[in-house]
């Protein structure tokens, strides 16, 4: 019995782990939408460039004798989020800003359009076989008895776990206290509206993308020192189950970004649990696909009122 | 690459020049297919090395019937579609003997082409059985199957392991299904019991919770058929999510690369592997010869590439001709011995024996022969 | 002048430091742990180009946007050339083109009408996500799922029962168009974007599905030995695959070629290629054809005038996933040979960009686009490292410089005969 118990709360935590990780890179996709109404289909490989540049910040640390890891981390990190943002903003910049005035389906195809060159351009210039990274945490956390049955947490995925719901609280703060963020909300609301009260909505929308990918920055510093392998394409199947998140949650919703991913994490981890690892996927768009049917707007989104 | 191509190519011309220009100027062509680009690229170099050098050697042996060999590379990406259109454009050419293809995937759809057009396909890389299973008459392969290595393995699990619960694991990918399918058999027709068959998704990254199940099942030995990058991470998350159990792989995971991103947790792995043919003291001078080019003879596919175009070439000097259907029947009822070993072919075109060997794997990305 | 040079350096040196972390610096492939090394020189000259480029670009600003904007044009249709404008001279050239098209395979070689039937099959494909996002103004990111299920309907109804290729043709067509009904009739409620993502989830189900259940379809191992179809029931073998059935040679006592074969499936899609612009042609001039535009033009308008926009939408959805279903059995019996890994996501991107390049909904532009997506990689191969990059690029650059495609659509109007 307690057995049974053990195994489905270490499923929990599993799916937890990457449902975090998920709502990372959904707020990205939710926040962008929020705002220019618009997907940025080239969000996932932000968060793939995101883990090359810490990749190669970790190696270059490691290349010159550093053996501290909080510092290690801390540094290829924050080189990371630079680069990432700075890819995010000029993304913006490029592909999206010149569209900002025609039809959605034309800044959708652009966005796809990135995406398909992002990657591309990163195969080229690091090959497309996985770039491995030695683990630098390892050990967890042991619960019940090491013999039997137990549960294990490792430490990688309580910082996970942990940097996420800092992320997310501070974002929340930002979003709900500072005048940027309060401009951030104006402008979801009505964008027109409040350029004319005098925000720039340039500004808006470039802070916009630049936060987006600095948590999906983050999320691919942890994520790539938790499975240790990166390649060119892991952007495009994470950018779909973030964006597949952040549509569950209810798009433009930043709470129901996080709803979103971990549902989705958790989802996964237990139908690889309980049922077979190869129908992973299938849920996970099933349940999308259920959960629109009965509620377009998402869990957590607010039902959109057509404007005229 | 380009570089060596060129360098083959004034070589090629020198001993034209010395043999003298008495002989006639004919050629035949041989049809070198399989990946120039594409994310398998690196495979596709290693028959292509192979095959060339031979196609070297045995014009500066004087060539076939008085004729030389030109190596004609084809690009097809692995991908299936632009595979037809290679096998077509083969076809259109006139060009009747082929090494090649490289994936399975891409063999299949072309070689019912050739076979209709009764052209010799010989392949040095795809092992998947299907190719073969119907009958055809005019394609061979220079590999084992996968359906070979599969009781290989499952037999070194039931003599030499042991283990009490045994999950085999699959990448649901051609290549990887087929041999844990195999395996699965072998060990159950031994009398184990396997406890979990299950599949993943190639190209994935989170398998904490298989781990989990692997863990709950108490699963002591797990079978994986895939590629290196997926099992690397099983490994991986297996050490860190503390599941002792013994891992075994085929070729596809023989690999450095599953040292570099499994670290540690690759100490001890057990892969099947073709024998290493470089070490054969027979083919010393050959390795020799690479050596002189820098090119890399331990690529699993490198002598059986060379292997193909030397029966295709032996077979062309017995029977006096180019003519495709009389060659292929030649080689069908012939022993050729290669750098591979003696290769004779049975009814199918498939090598009638293929050794496999069990290797542990270590964490430094080298092996030793398992005991 | 002088802001005019700083931000061009500025941008320049923006675009050497993002570019040189993941161009100038890579991972050696040698040894177990990673290790760093400087990029072959390739590379660096590729990103000193590249930021040179953009230093230009930015410099020339004002020159460059003059151009583009002339790119751009006025976003309505160009006149056509003078010698295609009545819709006699139209028809004349039409029928001078279809000739050619007869005539191609006779005169050139076995590989290029192989190419040239591929073409085809993704021209069907182009005019068929057409209706659904050109006319209809619907983003259907999971067309591929539609062709996949025509591929293995033949593929399976071939395996199981046996059923040659005419009869399985209509299935196949019939199926896919089932599928895109089942789909479309939830999810035709969503919004654009949501609809976008949902297809594109179920093209993936379908994928995976059809990987996954292996007892039906084979798995990954695919389905092999897929007939070519026949000429009433006259196989284009060297020999008849059943005892006392004729061959299509011996039956017109001519010697064999596999030619006949290849020649046979290009003619063969051209013919579905033809009716399927004719059957498009007349769509849109009938009700639901304008009402497919209507909807994309204003969905609330639509919805005021009585039409109702779910079954309108559902129409074009049906309409548009069948005609993937018929390309899909012509890849099958093409191929001879299908499996899962022919129908990812980039399958779909490809159609779509297809679409969007020869402009959305027009239809000659489409077949153009379809030509030049097939054609200029297999001319260019040695290109083929850089086919992806250039196509995502392409895709960027002309939403920016000229959104409504190569030759975008001309509305069919009609007018009074003046003479």
């Amino acid at each position: 019995m307690s057995d049974s118990i053990y195994y489905f709360i270490q499923q929990i935590a599993n799916g937890l782990t990457i449902g975090s990780t998920y709502a990372l890179i959904a707020i990205g996709y939710t926040m962008v939408y929020g705002i220019i109404g618009m997907i940025n289909f080239a969000h996932g490989e932000v968060y793939m460039i995101g883990t090359y540049i810490s990749f190669i910040v970790l190696a270059g640390l490691t290349m010159l004798g550093f053996d501290n890891v909080f510092i290690m981390v801390g540094l290829a990190m924050m080189v990371s989020i630079m680069i990432a943002s700075a890819y995010g903003f000029t993304i913006e910049k490029v592909a999206y800003k010149p569209l900002r005035s025609s039809k959605r389906l034309i800044a959708l195809i652009s966005a796809i359009g990135m995406s398909i060159f992002l990657q591309n351009y990163i195969r080229l210039a690091q090959g497309s076989r996985d770039i491995a990274m030695p683990s630098l945490i390892q050990g967890g956390f042991l619960l019940g008895d090491p013999d039997g049955s137990h549960i294990l947490i490792s430490y990688m995925q309580v910082i996970i776990i942990v940097t996420t719901i800092i992320c997310m609280a501070g974002l929340t703060l930002f979003i709900s206290r500072s005048r940027m963020g309060r401009a951030c909300r104006a402008s979801a609301q009505d964008i027109g509206m409040t350029n004319l009260l005098g925000i720039n909505s340039n500004n808006v929308i470039a802070t916009t993308f630049i936060i987006g990918a600095s948590l999906a920055a983050v999320a691919g510093t942890l994520l790539g020192m938790y499975y240790g392998v990166v390649n060119p394409y892991v952007g495009f199947i994470a950018g779909l189950k973030a964006f597949t998140a952040a549509v569950l949650g209810g798009i433009g919703s930043i709470p129901g970004a996080m709803l979103g991913g971990l549902l989705l994490g958790v989802s996964e981890s237990l139908t690889a649990g309980y049922f077979t690892a190869e129908y992973k996927d299938v849920v996970a768009f099933s349940l999308l696909i259920l959960i629109l049917l009965f509620m377009p707007q998402g869990i957590l989104g607010k039902p959109e009122v057509e404007k005229i | 690459m380009k570089s060596m191509v060129k360098k083959s190519l004034i070589g090629l011309g020198v001993s034209a020049a010395l043999m003298g220009t008495s002989i006639a100027q004919a050629e035949i062509k041989i049809a070198l297919a399989g990946p120039v680009s594409g994310p398998v690229a690196q495979y596709g170099d290693m028959q292509f090395i192979g095959a060339e050098m031979a196609i070297e050697q045995i014009n500066k042996a004087g060539g076939v019937n008085g004729e030389k060999l030109v190596g004609v590379k084809y690009d097809d990406a692995c991908d299936p579609k632009q595979a037809v259109a290679v096998a077509n454009k083969i076809v259109n050419d006139g060009i009747k003997f082929v090494v090649g293809h490289l994936c399975s995937s891409s063999t299949q759809p072309a070689s019912d082409i050739y076979e209709d057009e009764g052209i010799v396909m010989v392949t040095a890389a795809s092992t998947n059985p299907d190719i073969t299973l119907q009958g055809y008459q005019m394609i061979f392969r220079t590999i084992g199957l996968d359906s070979l290595q599969g009781p290989v393995a499952g037999r070194f699990i039931a003599e030499k392991v042991k283990p009490k619960n045994i999950a085999v694991i699959h990448d649901k990918q051609q290549y990887g299904e087929g041999i844990a399918t195999a395996v699965k058999s072998t060990v159950e027709k031994a009398g184990y019991n396997v406890v979990m068959f299950e599949g993943i998704t190639a190209g994935d990254k989170d398998f904490s919770a298989l781990v989990a199940k692997l863990k709950k099942n108490n699963v002591d030995f797990v079978y994986y058929g895939g590629y290196h990058p997926e099992l690397g991470l099983i490994l991986r998350q297996s050490k860190e999510l503390g599941l002792q159990s013994q891992f075994m792989g085929p070729e596809g995971v023989g690999n450095k690369d599953i040292s570099s991103i499994a670290g540690p947790a690759s100490e001890g792995l057990l892969v099947t592997l073709p024998p290493s043919f470089e070490k054969d003291p027979k083919n010393a001078s050959l390795v020799q010869a690479f050596k002189d080019k820098n090119q890399d003879p331990t690529g699993p596919f490198v002598m059986p590439a060379y292997s193909a175009v030397q029966v295709m070439a032996d077979s062309m000097k017995a029977t006096g001709s180019t003519d495709s259907e009389e060659v292929a029947e030649y080689m069908h009822k012939t022993a050729f011995s290669t750098p591979i070993g003696n290769v004779k072919f049975d009814e199918k075109g498939d090598l009638t024996s293929f050794n496999f060997v069990v290797y542990n794997w270590h964490q430094d990305g080298t092996k030793s022969e398992a005991k | 002048m002088q802001s005019r040079f700083s931000s061009a350096a500025l941008a320049a040196g923006v675009t050497l430091i993002l570019g040189f972390m993941v161009l100038g610096i890579s991972f050696s492939v040698e040894g177990v742990v990673p290790t760093l090394e400087v990029s072959e020189s390739h590379k660096i000259i590729g990103l000193l180009i590249g930021a040179g480029l953009v230093f230009l670009l930015q410099y020339f600003r004002a020159e460059v946007s003059k151009v583009t904007t002339k790119m751009k044009g006025d976003g309505q249709a160009h006149e056509l050339p003078a010698f295609m404008r009545t819709e006699k001279q139209q028809r004349v050239l039409a029928f001078w083109a279809v000739g050619a098209l007869l005539l191609f395979p006779f005169l050139s070689s076995r590989g290029a009408v192989d190419i040239a039937t591929l073409t085809l099959i993704y021209v069907m494909l182009g005019l068929g996500l057409n209706v659904v996002v050109g006319l209809a103004g619907l983003l259907d990111l999971g067309y591929v799922g539609f062709y996949a299920v025509g591929a293995y309907s033949y593929a399976l109804l071939n395996l199981y029962f046996d059923m040659s290729f005419w009869m399985a043709l209509p299935i196949a067509g019939a199926l896919a168009a089932l599928f895109g009904y089942l789909l479309g009739f939830p999810v035709l409620r969503l919004r654009g974007d949501y609809l976008a993502i949902v297809t594109l989830g179920f093209g993936e189900i379908i994928r995976i599905l059809l990987n996954n259940w292996t007892e039906l379809t084979g798995g990954p191992n695919g389905i092999a030995r897929i007939p070519k179809p026949t000429l009433f029931g006259l196989e284009f073998s060297r020999r008849p695959s059943e005892e006392g059935a004729t061959t299509f040679h011996e039956f017109f006592g001519i010697s064999y070629s596999s030619e006949y074969k290849v020649i046979f499936l290009y003619l063969m899609a051209l013919l579905l290629v033809l009716l399927t612009i004719y059957v498009i042609r007349r769509l849109v001039r009938m009700p639901i054809g304008r009402a497919w535009e209507a909807l994309r033009e204003d969905d609330i308008a639509c919805r005021s005038l009585g039409l109702n926009p779910t079954n309108i939408k559902l129409g074009a959805f049906t309409i548009g996933a069948s005609f993937a279903g018929f390309a899909g059995s012509f890849f099958a019996a093409r191929q001879g040979f299908i499996s899962p890994e022919s129908f990812t996501f980039i399958e779909s991107a490809i159609i779509l960009a297809i679409v969007v390049l020869g402009g959305m909904g027009s239809q000659l532009g489409v077949v153009l686009a379809a030509c030049a997506m097939t054609i200029l990689p297999e001319m260019a191969r040695e290109f083929d490292e850089y086919r992806m990059l250039l196509f995502g690029l392409m895709m960027v650059l002309m939403m920016i410089w000229r959104p409504q495609g190569l030759l975008p659509m001309k509305r069919p109007h009609l007018e009074l005969k003046r003479d």
